[in-house]
């Protein structure tokens, strides 16, 4: 119990927030919009558990926002041309994945810090695109959206696939030996080294994990909307490291599980809503966001634990 | 002021790792794109007079619109050297604009009153930051991503988005839009923060801790650094130091609004890392801060008065990948001398720790 | 080992260089042309009018903008320009203010100046090109929801970001029309969409929830347009909540055949780009000067000038009757 301090404190955070809701704007627990929120988070939620096990090994990835753009625009080429589907599904995964190699290669390879890397490669993918694509949206054939399903089926096969990669992660990351290397890694990596294990190949797994899950991530998006934005990853990373941390998966590496990070995502995305439904104005999102993220931290260094001060 | 990395050998050895150091590579690969946008950007236009990259003006321009990113720089150079971070200087870089907007104009002080006032509250955001990290032991990375929001939340708020603070005195405006003595006015202001802040990293004990923390925190309290003091240091600098950047923009720009500054953290952080100072803290050097923003303000403005790049229209988006291209490049030379040892060497290879 | 690398490094690119500088300067007119980010559809529809006037006319056209808004990066590429001798500049002002100081200083050194879409301060600039003043934006946009909800009921708004002047100035234009002539409306909610679809739609959907009574969403930003739509529609809303707003017919068309959004209110953002290319080059051959009452811009005929406003038309309202017609 006191092991998961961080993530119970989110939880309750997100009962809280919720509560409010229920008293002061019940009209926020309609069933429909409530599903197309969380249909809408979903992408988010997929991307999240791979940040987390990114995180966990001590690394971080600030280029999923544009990665997640570059695999949208291709899948959406692609199914604009008349791909089937079932194709452009593993397309999607495969242009993440390679993305998220070249971050690997960088990293594990090279031994270069993951910030500085993904922000280079971030922002080279943002301007690639920019370049290639200049903001023109793509549209997409009706058959697409919704998989070809009615709405709310649709919907739920979406949020169903985002819980299906949170508990199977889950339970891989406690119960599976790769699992355990990710926490082995992010704890010590020399001292795994010296165990038997490679932390090497294992970060530059992790990066192309990331990678394959944003390249899901993006085709989950794809099959909501008849459009795709080329912008439309912009922000992703800030919301989906927040949500991890907040979550609390430490940024010192080794500890930290996808609960609380679900936790801190779903605390994040309600903010907006319910500022609507409360009527509060749009301006202060921003700096209740802050807050919250700061009080979710603060209040673990509170009980005078131990966050480390490595970035 | 010269920060080469310390030899205790003396003789040939000295100058060929000085000449090898990462600054000094840094300084050729700036003179070599300089040199290259000095001839291939360099034009005459059709009224007959010399236009692009070889002009004075142009110099000029570089150095006045590289001065608040060079600020950032500055500012987050101790705290890197810490093995910290600060993501939330832009975002400072606006609540401090806004609030002096709001000082001069709602409040009606006169402008150099505000001033001081709004460099005071910048600190004090800086020192929020301390508390937060020294105080409570959190990680700067979500500390300063939590303080990113707020800021600029705070700034949304107070403005309540839209009221933008203009029509300041001409007095006021000189400094950003004139030149004093030869050079534009905000040039001095940053040559004296870069001054300021490479004496304090170079020259005396205080900078010497900082290398000490990053380089190990826990040696660094052994030997009787008092840590927490000094980190809280570095935070409220970077904090001053965004507070005086918000006014040059401001003065620059002749409004102030709640999304000055917007993005200006990472072009920041690219600066200072490929100036040399490593991200995990320990080691790195003002001067190499300083060449970082040259590198990257030459290149983004040498890419715009290339005919090709115009022709295509692409000057945002080439000069965006090839300051990550830069980056990379930076970095990977950088570890390069130990992969190649690695290699060299029959054991295996140990780099993969973070 | 590094250093004989450096030499060759060295020589290559004097070598580059070279060849570069020879392929250099030509003498057309160069007209530079800032919208206020690159990546917004609507600007790329402006670009291609433009493009197309430059061909016409002869000119070399630099296209440049910040990928998001950014007034500051609007005032270092204008000083760019003024650096690079370009012979026009014409820009979408993301900041009346703040851009009116880096303009000044390009007429200060015979650059001539214009703007287009959203102004900059009178004495930053010869002429605005106005598509429709935006008290005309904001009246039809007033006027066309009233239309389609009675007159009285909630509505809400969905814009770009807090801090968008021109934004700001039509919102302005909305409410003071709203208050004047419809008091039975009332605007209940304005949230930011950052220039993005997928948020528009998360706010449109929070809007639906928030609000049960509500009658109509207007979004003024035009990838907010189709993020609503799609929010009414998959809130199985569609035709109870109307739909209307700023946008581009292509990206609307499917909703607006489909019902969901009733009315995209735009002006022919090509022909924007095309008369402004051409103010542009009539202002550097001495052709337009102030004081002028009328323009006349190749094929697409003589627009009127008030005072120093050329006036491109008024809004157009795109919906299922015409919106086949057009295709940017």
């Amino acid at each position: 119990m006191k092991r998961h301090v961080r993530e119970l404190s989110v939880l309750g955070a997100l009962v809280v927030l919720l509560v409010g809701l229920a008293i002061f704007a019940p009209a926020f627990y309609q069933p429909q919009p409530l599903l197309s929120l969380l249909t809408r988070e979903a992408p988010a939620l997929v991307v999240a558990c791979g940040m987390a096990c990114v995180i966990i090994t001590r690394q971080i990835d600030i280029s999923v926002g544009s990665v997640f753009s570059v695999c949208s625009v291709c899948a959406g080429l692609l199914a604009a041309r008349g791909w089937p589907l079932p194709l452009v599904l593993p397309a999607a995964i495969a242009v993440g994945a390679l993305l998220g190699s070249i971050n690997g290669l960088l990293v594990a390879g090279l031994g270069l810090p993951s910030i500085v890397v993904t922000l280079a490669t971030m922002v080279a993918l943002r301007q690639g695109l920019n370049l290639i694509r200049q903001g023109e949206f793509v549209n997409l054939p009706e058959a697409v959206q919704w998989f070809g399903l009615s709405q709310t089926a649709g919907q739920l096969v979406l949020v169903g696939a985002a819980l299906a990669v949170l508990v199977a992660l889950s339970f891989a990351l406690r119960h599976l030996a790769a699992g355990r290397v990710i926490y082995a890694v992010g704890s010590d990596a020399e001292a795994s080294r010296l165990a038997g294990l490679r932390p090497q190949l294992a970060t530059f797994l992790v990066f192309v994990f990331v990678g394959t899950l944003t390249g899901l991530a993006a085709m989950m998006n794809l099959v909501q909307s008849p459009q795709i934005q080329p912008l439309g990853g912009a922000g992703l990373e800030l919301k989906v490291i927040a949500a991890v941390v907040v979550g609390g998966v430490a940024i010192s590496g080794g500890r930290g599980n996808l609960w609380g990070a679900s936790a801190g995502l779903l605390l994040l995305a309600c903010i907006s809503p319910a500022l609507t439904h409360l009527r509060v104005e749009a301006y202060w999102e921003k700096a209740i966001q802050g807050t919250i993220i700061i009080l979710a931290v603060a209040a673990e260094g509170l009980r005078g634990r131990r966050g480390g001060t490595r970035p | 002021m010269i920060a080469g990395p310390a030899n205790t050998t003396r003789g040939r050895r000295d100058w060929k790792a000085f000449l090898l150091s990462h600054e000094m590579l840094l300084l050729y690969a700036l003179v070599g794109m300089w040199l290259f946008f000095y001839f291939a950007g360099t034009t005459t236009n059709r009224r007959g007079i010399v236009v692009g990259f070889g002009t004075l003006d142009r110099q000029f321009d570089i150095l006045r619109h590289s001065c608040e990113i060079g600020l950032l720089a500055l500012a987050l150079t101790p705290v890197i050297l810490t093995a910290g971070i600060d993501l939330s200087v832009g975002s400072l870089l606006g609540l401090c604009a806004i609030l002096f907007g709001h000082l001069w104009q709602v409040a009606g002080l006169p402008v150099p009153v505000a001033v001081v006032l709004t460099l005071a509250l910048g600190a004090v955001a800086g020192g929020l930051n301390a508390a937060l990290i020294t105080g409570l032991r959190l990680p700067p990375l979500i500390v300063t991503l939590g303080t990113y929001s707020l800021f600029r939340g705070l700034a949304e708020a107070i403005t309540r988005g839209s009221v933008t603070y203009t029509d300041f005195p001409a007095g006021f405006l000189f400094v950003g839009q004139e030149r004093w003595l030869g050079l534009p006015t905000q040039a001095w202001i940053f040559f004296l923060v870069a001054l300021g802040v490479g004496l304090l990293v170079h020259r005396t004990t205080y900078g010497r801790s900082f290398r000490a923390i990053g380089f190990s925190l826990e040696g660094a309290r052994y030997a009787g650094i008092p840590v927490a003091r000094r980190l809280a240091l570095v935070y409220i600098l970077a904090g001053l130091i965004a507070a005086i950047a918000a006014i040059i923009y401001t003065a620059r720009l002749g409004q102030a609004k709640a999304d000055a500054g917007t993005g200006y953290e990472l072009f920041a952080i690219t600066a200072v890392v490929l100036g040399g100072t490593s991200i995990f803290g320990g080691k790195g050097s003002v001067v190499g801060t300083l060449l970082g923003v040259a590198a990257i303000a030459v290149l983004k403005s040498g890419l715009a008065c290339l005919p090709v790049v115009m022709r295509m229209n692409a000057a945002e988006e080439m000069s965006g990948l090839l300051t990550g291209a830069l980056l990379l490049l930076a970095l990977t030379a950088g570890v390069a001398p130990k992969i190649l040892s690695n290699l060299r060497s029959s054991s295996p290879s140990s780099s993969s720790t973070p | 080992m590094k250093k004989p690398l450096f030499r060759l490094a060295c020589a290559a690119a004097v070598f580059l260089a070279l060849l570069t500088a020879v392929s250099a300067a030509d003498a057309k007119l160069i007209v530079a042309m800032l919208p206020k980010s690159k990546g917004n559809a609507y600007f790329i529809s402006v670009k291609a009018g433009a493009e197309k006037a430059a061909k016409e006319l002869g000119v070399q056209l630099l296209f440049d903008g910040p990928t998001d808004s950014n007034a500051a990066k609007q005032n270092e590429i204008v000083e760019n320009w003024i650096t690079l001798g370009v012979d026009v500049i014409a820009v979408a002002a993301e900041n009346k203010e703040g851009i009116s100081t880096a303009l000044r200083k390009a007429r200060r050194q015979g650059i001539k100046v214009l703007t287009y879409d959203a102004d900059a301060l009178p004495d930053a600039r010869s002429f605005f090109v106005n598509q429709a003043t935006p008290e005309g934006i904001g009246h039809s946009l007033m006027d066309e929801a009233a239309r389609l909800t009675g007159g009285e009921g909630e509505f809400a708004m969905i814009v770009a970001t807090l801090t968008a002047a021109n934004q700001r100035e039509w919102q302005k234009h909305i409410e003071a029309r709203l208050k004047e002539k419809y008091p039975k409306m009332k605007l209940v909610a304005v949230r930011p969409c950052d220039d993005l679809k997928d948020k528009a739609q998360s706010e449109a959907t929070a809007m639906l929830g928030a609000h049960p009574n509500l009658k109509l969403i207007m979004a003024i930003c035009s990838p907010a347009v189709p993020g609503a739509a799609e929010a009414v529609k998959q809130a199985g809303k569609a035709g109870k909540v109307k739909v209307i707003g700023l946008g581009l017919p292509n990206e609307n068309r499917r909703y607006v055949k489909e019902g969901v959004t009733d009315s995209v209110i735009l002006w022919n953002t090509v022909d924007l780009g095309y008369l402004t290319i051409y103010a542009g080059v009539a202002l550097a051959k001495d052709e337009l000067k102030p004081g002028a009452k009328s323009f006349t811009a190749g094929s697409l005929g003589t627009f009127a000038i008030v005072g120093d406003s050329i006036l491109l038309g008024k809004p157009f309202i795109f919906n299922r009757a015409n919106i086949d017609q057009f295709d940017f």
